[in-house]
């Protein structure tokens, strides 16, 4: 199909979505959809999707990045993006710019074009067993993060509950992101491209606690909240 | 005002049918006119749990195709006369009835009944998005083992996920002893991952099998300890405030933490 309607090409990143030049939007999204169907390998749970924002009018770009987005992939407009949640948990998320926290989020408003802002990914819930978020921001969990459940962020992890599952704070290679949680027994924790698994039995703390990287080890640390 | 219960819990075995059958028991003794809906196609069991298996003409297929009116298909109970049962298919295909149909005959079923309860297939494929498609209130079965809880804690985000936010747990076949000595979850770690209200706690009990086999549920039996804390569980479920019963004493977070801190 070299006259696709819709051309993709493998990136570092992930995928990077060009269009037939007079292609209309019903056309794109029915071949997108086919796509997705037909089970496409290209199209997975996590996968980044660029589309040039000249590409195509910005309403019809909302409309594809919701449809990336509710099959739990990544979307960016702009080479060096902030992050999307990915997953399951993608409708539920509240994405906020930490230097926004107190105004509403603006889900329609890409922030994309200022790159310099922190971006974090706040969840309002319990994640529960086979649920998973990965992102390139850092990440808020007002709830616990129970055995089975998986964070996977670029950034740092504050959990506001429990944290018995798999975390890995600044999964692409920042060394100097942190993982804290009122309480920390999670199976594994990274950070960085440092692993340490919990001892085989692990005490309820009292204390939140704080994960980083010390002298080339992770090391767990109390801390007051 | 009706409500349709869909009694649920990833894993099986652990004793939705049973809790479906005392609970249906249960709310028909109050009076109530109660539905018992059996979706677990190919695994049809909770006619017999109630002693019902020989009175059984169509099922739940039958009236979802059209073949036959609801009521045609309904078999009442010998002894409750406002328990009724709709039957599972014991051989169609799994996939015969989709979450829609379900929620269209609920729909006339919520007409004539004050409790529909839905007795769901293990698992969280098709047959359960079915099952819990029409419910108002969904309740997780589980047992004080690792991974029933662990079971539990997917289905309640499938169920999160599915807009079901009125879920309530019952943990079944505690056995004091074994919590104990250690050698099984207590209450307090399994709410401690959980989190959702529970409303049931339902001892082991050898009168729930001898029961089964009589085709009346242990609901029915006064000396029954089970048979205790599944009437309880009516009695919340109408909104009554009830203490839980007696059980040993909490506080064994290691045996937890050895298994889920790995
Ligand atoms: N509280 C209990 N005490 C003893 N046995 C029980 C109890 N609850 C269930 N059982 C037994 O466990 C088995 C599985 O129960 P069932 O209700 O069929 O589970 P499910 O419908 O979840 O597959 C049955 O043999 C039943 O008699
Ligand atoms: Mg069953």
């Amino acid at each position: 199909m070299s006259d696709a309607i819709v051309k993709i090409r493998g990136t570092r990143s992930g995928l990077q979505l060009s269009f037939a030049k007079d292609a209309d939007y019903e056309a794109i999204e029915k071949e997108i959809l086919q796509r997705f169907e037909s089970g496409s390998s290209f199209f997975v749970t996590g996968t980044e999707v660029f589309v040039s924002k000249d590409s195509l009018p910005h309403e019809q770009i909302e409309k594809l990045k919701r449809l990336f987005h509710r099959r739990g992939m990544r979307f960016r407009t702009e080479k060096h993006a902030a992050a999307h949640a990915k997953g399951k948990e993608q409708q539920q998320d509240q994405r906020q710019p930490a230097k926004e926290a107190a105004k509403e989020p603006k889900p329609g408003k890409d922030t994309s074009t200022e790159p310099q802002v922190q971006q974090m990914v706040v969840i309002n819930k319990t994640l529960r067993g086979g649920q998973e978020i990965q992102t390139e921001s850092s990440v808020l969990v007002c709830g616990n993060v129970n055995p089975g459940a998986q964070i996977i962020a670029g950034g740092s992890i504050d959990i506001r509950g429990t944290c018995r599952g798999m975390v890995h704070a600044g999964a692409y290679g920042n060394s100097k992101a942190f993982i804290i949680a009122d309480h920390l027994m999670p199976t594994q924790i990274r950070i960085a491209n440092l692993i340490a698994r919990s001892p085989d039995v692990v005490e309820k703390t009292d204390k939140a606690e704080r994960a980083s990287i010390k002298d080339g080890r992770i090391v767990i640390e109390p801390i007051e909240r | 005002m009706s409500e349709v219960i869909v009694v649920t819990s990833g894993k099986g075995g652990v004793g939705k049918t049973t809790t479906t059958a005392n609970l249906g028991v249960g709310l028909a003794m109050r009076g109530n006119k109660v539905v018992l809906v059996d979706t677990d196609t190919g695994l049809r069991n909770l006619d017999l749990l109630l002693g019902l298996e020989n009175r059984i003409m169509y099922d739940l297929v039958d009236v979802i195709s059209g073949r036959v009116a609801y009521k045609k298909a309904l078999v009442r109970h010998k002894k409750f006369e406002t328990l009724f049962l709709l039957p599972t298919s014991q051989v169609k295909d799994k996939s015969a009835v989709n979450p829609e149909q379900l929620v269209q005959l609920c729909e006339e079923l919520r007409k004539e009944y004050d409790y529909i309860l839905i007795d769901c297939p293990a698992g969280i494929e098709q047959g359960f998005q079915t099952a819990i498609a029409a419910a108002d209130c969904a309740i997780v079965v589980t047992m004080p083992e690792i991974s029933a809880v662990r079971d539990a804690d997917k289905i309640i985000g499938e169920l999160g996920r599915a807009d079901k936010e009125n879920i309530k747990l019952v943990v079944n076949r505690i056995r004091p002893q074994m919590v104990e000595k250690g050698d099984m979850l207590d209450m307090g770690d399994i709410n401690d991952i959980l989190s959702i209200e529970c409303i049931g706690q339902v001892p082991d009990d050898e009168l729930v099998v001898t029961s089964t086999n009589r085709g009346e549920p242990v609901i029915t039996m006064e000396n029954s300890h089970a048979g205790q804390a599944y009437r309880n569980i009516v009695g919340r479920i109408c909104g009554e405030q009830i203490p839980f019963m007696e059980f040993p004493k909490e506080g064994f977070f290691a045996k937890l933490k050895r298994v889920f801190g790995r």
